[in-house]
């Protein structure tokens, strides 16, 4: 498997409150957590970059909410 | 991109013995050339073959459409979206792409992180309804099975794996991997079926070793 580097990361105690319930609510340790998350927001930037738009729908309303990517 | 090198083994089917290969956690440009110049011509000699001997279109190899450099170039540098291979005595025997964004569905597990395989096939050669006796390695297969639950276990997803199988490999997933049919997906393409692996299976396919 590929060779990992470690680095150090600073979060408030806000962003270390939802990354721990994450971990709890996914069964998942940080490192896996925010790996995910990394794979997520590249995937999602690829695909908006290729002119894609992302959009949560309300499944019982079908009511669409655009979301905005920086 | 670095390609890390893992010696695994195959089964040389001829001799009955096992035989040295590697598995690769990518797919590069070898691959590619490898799928072009040497599956392809295979596969179109076996669709040929089954075609003049009337054999029903359904039993043709069912992974003939599958473009492999036009996948990997759709995932080139994409986190979620790995891929392996096994090479044995220089050439590639199988191919395999993940995706790392799926969630589980069986209902014990349902919501939960899994590694999604996306694609896999072996070589054409390997393939005893295309080689019949002359298929010449068993494994492939398992060995990028294995590889998928090795991620999914170093990811944290505790060996769960899922994919839509094709109808010639559904008996596959299902006996020799152990893999849970959910049945027909009506949201898929061709309405393939799913198939799921848990944590225990995937821990139980692991301990029964690399036979094909």
């Amino acid at each position: 498997m590929a060779t990992k580097k470690t680095m150090t990361l600073n979060l408030t105690d806000a962003e270390m409150g939802v990354l721990e319930d994450l971990c709890e609510k996914k069964d998942l340790s940080k490192t896996a957590v925010l790996r995910q998350a990394l794979r997520l927001y590249q995937a999602i930037e690829t695909r908006v970059e290729k002119g894609a738009k992302l959009f949560f729908e309300n499944e019982e309303t079908k009511e669409k909410a655009e979301v905005m990517m920086l | 991109m670095s390609i890390e090198t893992s010696p695994v083994f195959l089964l040389d089917v001829s001799s009955g013995q096992p035989i040295d290969a590697e598995l690769l956690d990518g797919i590069a440009e070898q691959q590619l050339v490898h799928w072009e110049d040497e599956w392809m011509p295979v596969l179109r000699d076996a669709v040929e073959r089954m075609k003049a001997a009337g054999i029903e279109r359904t039993k043709w190899p069912q992974s003939r459409h599958w473009d492999w450099r036009q996948k990997a170039q759709g995932f080139d540098r994409a986190l979620a979206n790995p891929g392996f291979c096994v090479t044995c005595q220089g050439m590639t025997q199988g191919m395999m792409f993940l995706d790392l964004l799926h969630k589980a569905r069986i209902k014990s597990q349902t919501g939960k992180e899994l590694v999604y395989i996306e694609y896999l096939e072996n070589a054409p050669w390997n393939r005893r309804h295309i080689a019949g006796d002359e298929a010449r390695f068993a494994g492939v297969g398992s060995l990028l099975v294995r590889a998928a639950i090795e991620l999914s276990r170093e990811e944290g997803f505790k060996g769960r794996i899922g994919l839509h199988s094709l109808p010639q490999s559904n008996a596959w997933y299902a006996n020799t991997c152990g893999m849970t049919d959910l049945g027909a997906d009506p949201d898929y393409p061709h309405q393939l079926r799913y198939f799921e692996m848990t944590p225990e299976q995937a821990e139980a396919f692991l301990a029964k070793g690399n036979t094909p």
